[in-house]
This record gives C-alpha cells, structure tokens and sequence, in this order.
C-alpha cells in the first residue's frame, strides 16, 4: 500500500472517530442538560469543552448555543463536528481508489448533508436530534465500512486511525471527570457520571456487568480495562496491537520490531493494570498522560517506520 | 429544516414504458418542445421539416408522456447522484476554487450504426495517421524533408520535444490515448475539430453519464440496442499493459497531479475500475533509472505511467525545474527503457492548431488515402493571403491561439464585440504564427432540458481512442452541450455541460 494512502486512510478514520464522539457528546449533553440545574449543567459543558477542545473555560462563561454553535458548525475551529467531516471527507478524497464506492458515496452524502446545516435551523425544535441522526449515519458508515472493504491493510490503517483516537478521547473525558471530582465545589454528581457513561455508549454495558449501581471507580474500571466494551480504552488498545500487526506486511523487521515493541508495551500497560492502584493522589491522571504519551509513540513510529522513511534506507 | 437534512435525494421516478406513439409534438410549437428552435445548423432530432428523426422516436414517444415535473425529478436525480459521487470540477477564478457539479443533461444523443462506423474508420485512420507523423518527426524527418510540412512548424513547436528525438517507443505509439472533438455540419457530417493528444480527459463522464441516463430511460435504453461503453477500463488496461510486454506482472500507476486538479474525479476513478494504483509525484522516486513508489512495505517498481500532468511537470530535471508534480529523474529512467509512460512525451505538436491544418495532407503522405472524416476548413495565419483574409472577416470566423486548448485564447467572432474583435486583431498583426481562424459553424443541435421544457443546444461529440499494440475505439463519446442558449462553446471551463452518447448497434 502506498505510504500516502496509508497516511489518507489514518487520518480519515481519526477524523471520523473524532466527528462520531463530537455528535454524540453533543447529543448527550443536549438531551440531559433539561434534567440539571443551570449551575450543574454549565459546570457539565465546561467539561465537555476542555475533553473536546482542551481549553479550559470559565464555568458559565458561555451559553449551550454558543458551545454547541462552536463544536459542531464552526469551521474555523479545527475540533468542530462539520470541520472533522471535512477533513474526513478530504482524506477520503485523496483515497477513492482505495475505499469502495459505499464508503465514500456514504461519507460524501454525510457531509453533503451536514454542511449547509445551521444554529438557528436546529434550536428552535430539538436540537438533539440532527446529532442523532448524524450519529446513527456514522455508525452506518461503519457497518458500510466493515462490510464492503477487504479487510486488508488499508481497511487496519483505518482500524489503527480509529482506535488511537479513540483511546484518546475516551481518555480526555475520563481524565476531565476524575480531576474534577478532587475539586470540592464541583465535583460531578451522580446525574454526570451517568451522562459521562452516555458519552461513552457505556450506560448499558456498564449496567450489565455492573447493575445500575453509579460508582466513579467502577466506571473508571470499565471505561479503561472492560476487555468487551468497544468503546472502553482496553478494547480500542487491542485493535490497535492487532492492526500493528496486520500492517506493512513486508517491512523490513527491524522496523517492524520498533512498532511491535511500542504496541506490546501499551498493551501490557492496559492488560495489567489494576483499579485499585489508580484511585488514589492522581492515579487516573497519570495512567492516562502515559496511556496518551504511549499513543504519540507509537504515532511517530508507525510514520518513521512505514510512511516517512527515507528512501535512501530501503535503497 | 432538520427533518429534510436526512431525506432521501435521489429518486428517478417509477417505471418507464415506451408509449405508443400518439400525436406528434412539433419542436417550436408543441410541449414539450414549445421553444425548440430550428435553426441553421443540422439538428440531431428533428429534420428541417419538424418530424422526428427515426433513431430518436423512442425517445420522442417517451418524452410525450412524462410531465415535466417528472422529467425535472429525473434531472435532479441525475445531479444528486454526481454530487454524491464527487462527479465535481474545481473552477479557479480570482484565486478561489469552487467545487461545482459538471452540469449533464439526461436526455441521450443518439449516434446510428452507419454513422459510428465512418467516425469509427476516421477516427482509426487518423490515429495511425498521425502517430506515424510524431514517429517520423522525431526520427529521419522524411515529412519534412519531402516539404510536406514546414519545418518552422514543428520546430518552433512549443510542444516540440527535442529530447524525444532518436527515442523509440512501443509500437511506435506515441499517441496512447486520444479524445477528439468531432463537430456535426450544417449538412450533417462529421467533421474533426481538434485532435487531443496531450492529457485528454472527460472519459469517466463518458461512463458517468451512461449510468445516469440508463437510470432516466431504462425502457427507451433497452429497446435500442444500445451498444455498451462500460469495457473502457478494461481496454484501457490492455493498452497501457500492451506498452510493456517484456514482463508477466506489469505493474501500472495512474500519475495524478493531486486533488485540486480539476480531472482529478477521473484520475481516481480510472485507476479504480482498472484497480491500478493512483499516485501523486511525491510518491514515486527514481533510483539507477528505475521508478519505485513508496509503500508501506518498502520500495515497489512501476513499469507504466498512465500519466495524467502535462510535459511540463512530467520531470523538474528535463522540463520546468519548478515543477512539483512531477518526479525527478522520471524523464531519464523513460529514455532508458525502465518505465512506459502514455502519452509519450512531446504529442503535443501534432495537435497544435496549425498542424491540425495539415492532417489531412499528412493521412494522404502515410497511408496514400483519402481522409475519411475531413477538417473543418482552416486559414493559417502565418499565411499572408489567409492574414488578410481573416482580418477582413473577423465578424464571421472563430480565431484560436495555436497552442492553448480548453476554450482559451480564442474569439468567436460573431459573438464578440467590435472592441474584443480590435483588440484580437492586434493580437494577430504582433503574432500571426500563433493563430489559425475557421469558419463559425453551427455545431449540431440536440434535445437538452433546459427546466422549463426541451430546447436545441449545440452539442460536440469527443470519443476516446487508445492505441497500443492495436486500435480500439470504446462505442460511445462524451457529448459535450452549450447550456446557453445559441452558444457555441461547449467547454466544461466556460459553462458547458454534457450527456450521454448512445451509439446504436444497427
């Protein structure tokens, strides 16, 4: 596979991985913050905005329009929903000859769709809804994608982009949660771990393994080590060990053996960790940036090894 | 607002049965041909007298029984499903790229059986014709030895290769593949326009078009022995695999310039039905005169470049260094036999305007035969008595810059303006070389659904030719349409339009 088409096919799913958890955070949040009182419900969105955005805003600074304006249609900003489908739908582009007909006529529509939408065509009746709808197009994008591709290295170059950005938005709303439950004035309240499962597609999972019983720590359990869950950060780490296999086949080793020992790594790191260890002075925190820190290793290296060599190396 | 942004946008209506003729509707009298006007030039559907030409009754028949509400669902259907494909052409002006859907039109122009197989002969002659003409040029240089072509011409090409010269090339086919733009006469012949020998594209609308317009009139389709187009990335194939024999596994790229090319849809969708790979000037390298791409896995070889970047950008260390397209290196690993690359280089001086005046001359000097499809009549500026001669009837003649293509550089001057007709004539007098001025004849007009009813546009006819080891010409040609009403420029840059061709089977 050509090394650039392996860097359109990454990108294109990390984007799409980014616009599906955008909708859906989106959706969420739209449809529970009726249930908060105002004080909750803006101290929620301030941290819906630093997990998706990073920025760290005043609480009550702004209002749910302005934010969701901001996440899902501006396009001067590089983490909105319509921005992530556009970059999505560019890298696809780049791609045609390597994506089938469904794929891409399904993402084009999608955006096609998505693109003339606007604020003030959405407030008015439930604006919850249009995320929805995006949300399921995604998730049938999805399917489209699983079952039209061959599943070979392009289709885990996908798989890659998707859970490596994944585990780090998954990781980003986990870290906001946790850190915010140190804070005495506003540490989340029941109603937001339960909406942070939401977040997550977690609420029946988790109450399947763990009744409806609401407890931080066994969300945290869930959300980082459930070996099921497909969004939990366990789940993604073990796609992506499996598509760093699958992936460049014929590499030189040594090269591959770089990747191979990053990925083995992070996977150990995931496998054997346990909850207890983590809840106390920050422990969350910290598993975390090196969940993350690991991520960006292996992205450098997945690059140095199969997209970015010299040619001079291979010669 | 939100309740529409999931519906469904492609619906081209129920079911589409032939009607049994009823009463004929007359073009400039009866819906839904109301404002179809006949005029001069030969219209593709009606005769002089207004009764239907017979190859396009079953779509008469049809089209008396769809509304035009119907037939304008169908229209959008057609353009929802390029917009869904990304069927679109990028259009820079003032620095600013738009994406734009090519604009089509359903309803087919239908080309009989008699008639594909003179365009077919022609267009085979002519082919041959003018390959043996690039061979000679750029070997022993018999053609001008022998003064059948003025040496001034070609050398003074801007297309003009030199480091072609003494370079042999598959077959002796330096022309792989070819688009050209044949015209319909006031008389009703076909005659050549323009012979495209660079980078031809419009192919991939050629098959976009047919989906769609099957879809529109799937019974009309298939009571018309409708001959298939859809093997064209299979021939294609063939002939880029022809280029290189000596191996079992030939390994084929498509050379894109990129994703902002505005024939970039094609470049992807070419490389797709031929499941070759699609690549980019930064992915390929050249190394000991061998062209690799790289790969995920390493280095991979590429035997033939189906190279869609002008000369120009094909190689920074022979042609223009500041080119980014292109691969350094490329033009040296060609010269030594490592990598095919179609077109070869250096085609363009055969499809300059000015030598297009000599192709019929040159058909008799290769093969001794009359030309089968004949020019359309051309004054050479160079030529003192034809300066003159265009100066004077400049409000009658279409002048073109001899080395630009895609509707640049040209007057049209029956619809220009007493200023742009001053101002071109300067451009003449400082350079006469570079103009050649023809007659301006009423292209063909055919059936095109303009929204309101059915109306005559003037329509062009551009079939694909490939030539490798042998000469295959895929039944079928892009149609291209002046949208405007009277135009007769039918160029996608300048606000044409096109629609499927059905070439019948007998």
């Amino acid at each position: 596979m050509l090394s650039r088409v392996a860097d359109s096919l990454y990108w294109m799913a990390r984007y799409i991985e980014r616009a599906e958890h955008t909708a859906r955070v989106l959706a969420v949040k739209l449809e529970s913050m009726v249930e908060q009182t105002p004080d909750d419900s803006a101290a929620s969105w301030a941290r819906v905005v630093e997990a998706l955005t990073g920025e760290k805003t005043l609480i009550g600074h702004q209002d749910a329009f302005v934010i969701t304006r901001r996440l899902a249609f501006d396009r001067d900003h590089e983490a909105s929903l319509v921005t992530s489908l556009a970059m999505a739908r560019d890298n696809a582009r780049q791609v045609r000859e390597a994506l089938s007909n469904e794929v891409w006529e399904h993402l084009n529509r999608l955006y096609l769709r998505l693109s003339p939408v606007t604020m003030d065509s959405i407030w008015v009746h439930t604006p919850a809804r249009l995320f929805r709808e995006a949300l399921e197009e995604m998730h049938a994008l999805e399917g489209v994608t699983y079952s039209t591709l061959s599943h070979g290295e392009g289709w885990y170059f996908l798989e890659l982009g998707r859970h490596i950005e994944r585990v780090q938005l998954i990781g980003r709303l986990l870290d906001v949660h946790f850190r915010a439950a140190a804070d005495p004035v506003h540490a989340p309240k029941y109603f937001d771990w339960l909406v942070l499962l939401k977040f997550c597609t977690a609420w029946e999972p988790y109450t399947k393994r763990y009744t409806a019983s609401i407890r931080p720590q066994k969300i945290a359990e869930f959300l980082l080590f459930d070996a099921e869950f497909p969004h939990s950060i366990c789940f993604s780490v073990d796609r992506m060990t499996e598509a760093l296999d699958r992936v460049a086949p014929g590499a030189p080793p040594a090269r591959r053996a770089a990747v191979e020992r990053l990925a083995g790594r992070l996977k150990a790191a995931v496998d054997f960790g346990q909850i207890d260890d983590l809840m106390t002075g920050g422990g969350i925190a910290a598993f975390l940036a090196d969940i993350t820190k690991q991520c960006e290793q292996i992205h450098k290296t997945l690059y140095s090894s199969y997209i970015t060599y010299g040619a001079e190396t291979v010669l | 607002m939100q309740q529409e942004a999931f519906a469904s946008t492609e619906d081209f209506g129920g079911p589409d049965l032939v009607a049994a003729p009823g009463k004929p509707a007359r073009p400039g009298q009866d819906p839904p041909y109301a404002r179809y006007e006949l005029g001069a030039a030969y219209d593709e559907m009606f005769a002089p007298d207004g009764t239907v030409r017979p190859p396009y009754a079953a779509l008469d028949s049809r089209l008396s029984t769809l509304s035009l509400e119907e037939l304008s669902r169908r229209q959008q259907a057609c353009e929802q499903s390029f917009l869904h494909q990304g069927i679109t052409f990028t259009v820079y002006s003032d620095n600013r790229a738009t994406e734009r859907i090519i604009p089509t039109d359903l309803l087919p122009r239908i080309v009989t059986a008699a008639e594909w197989a003179r365009i077919e002969a022609g267009l085979t002659q002519r082919i041959i014709a003018l390959n043996l003409f690039l061979r000679d040029i750029y070997g022993d240089g018999r053609v001008l030895k022998d003064g059948v072509i003025p040496r001034a011409l070609i050398f003074g090409s801007k297309h003009y290769r030199r480091e072609m010269r003494g370079l042999p090339v598959p077959h002796g086919a330096y022309v792989n593949i070819c688009g050209s733009d044949l015209i319909r006469n006031e008389k009703g012949e076909f005659v050549v326009l323009e012979d495209n020998l660079r980078v031809p594209s419009g192919v991939s609308y050629m098959l976009a078009n047919r989906d769609v317009a099957r879809r529109a009139f799937p019974a009309v389709f298939r009571s018309m022995n409708v001959r298939p187009i859809e093997q064209y990335p299979l021939e294609l194939l063939a002939t880029l695999r022809s280029l290189a024999p000596f191996h079992e596994d030939v390994s084929i790229a498509v050379l894109t310039p990129g994703v902002f090319n505005s024939a970039y849809f094609e470049h992807a969708f070419l490389a797709r039905q031929m499941g070759v790979e699609l690549v980019e000037g930064r992915d390929l390298l050249v190394n000991d005169n061998v062209v690799y791409t790289r790969t995920t896995s390493g280095l991979k070889r590429i035997d033939v470049i189906y190279r869609r970047i002008d000369d120009d950008f094909v190689d920074p260390l022979i042609f223009r260094p500041d080119s980014a397209l292109g691969v350094p290196g490329l033009f040296n690993a060609y010269r030594a036999g490592n990598v095919m690359i179609a077109n070869a280089l250096g085609t363009g001086v055969a499809d300059d305007k000015a030598v297009y005046a000599y192709v019929p001359r040159l058909i008799r000097y290769y093969l001794s035969e009359e030309p089968i499809l004949n020019n359309v009549e051309t004054y050479l500026c160079r030529e003192e008595k034809a300066l003159s001669h265009v100066l004077a009837n400049l409000d009658t003649l279409v002048v073109k810059a001899v080395g630009e293509s895609g509707g640049y550089g040209m007057l049209v001057g029956p619809h220009a303006s007493r200023a742009e007709r001053e101002d071109f004539a300067g451009k003449l007098k400082a350079d006469p070389e570079n103009y050649i001025a023809q007659p301006t004849i009423q292209l063909s007009t055919a059936p095109t659904f303009v929204g309101n009813g059915i109306e005559a546009r003037h329509v062009d006819l551009r079939p694909f030719i490939l030539h490798g080891a042998e000469t295959k010409i895929v039944p079928g040609a892009l149609t291209r349409v002046a949208l405007t009403r009277g135009s007769l420029v039918v160029n996608s840059s300048q606000g044409g339009g096109s629609k499927d061709t059905w070439v019948l089977s007998q």
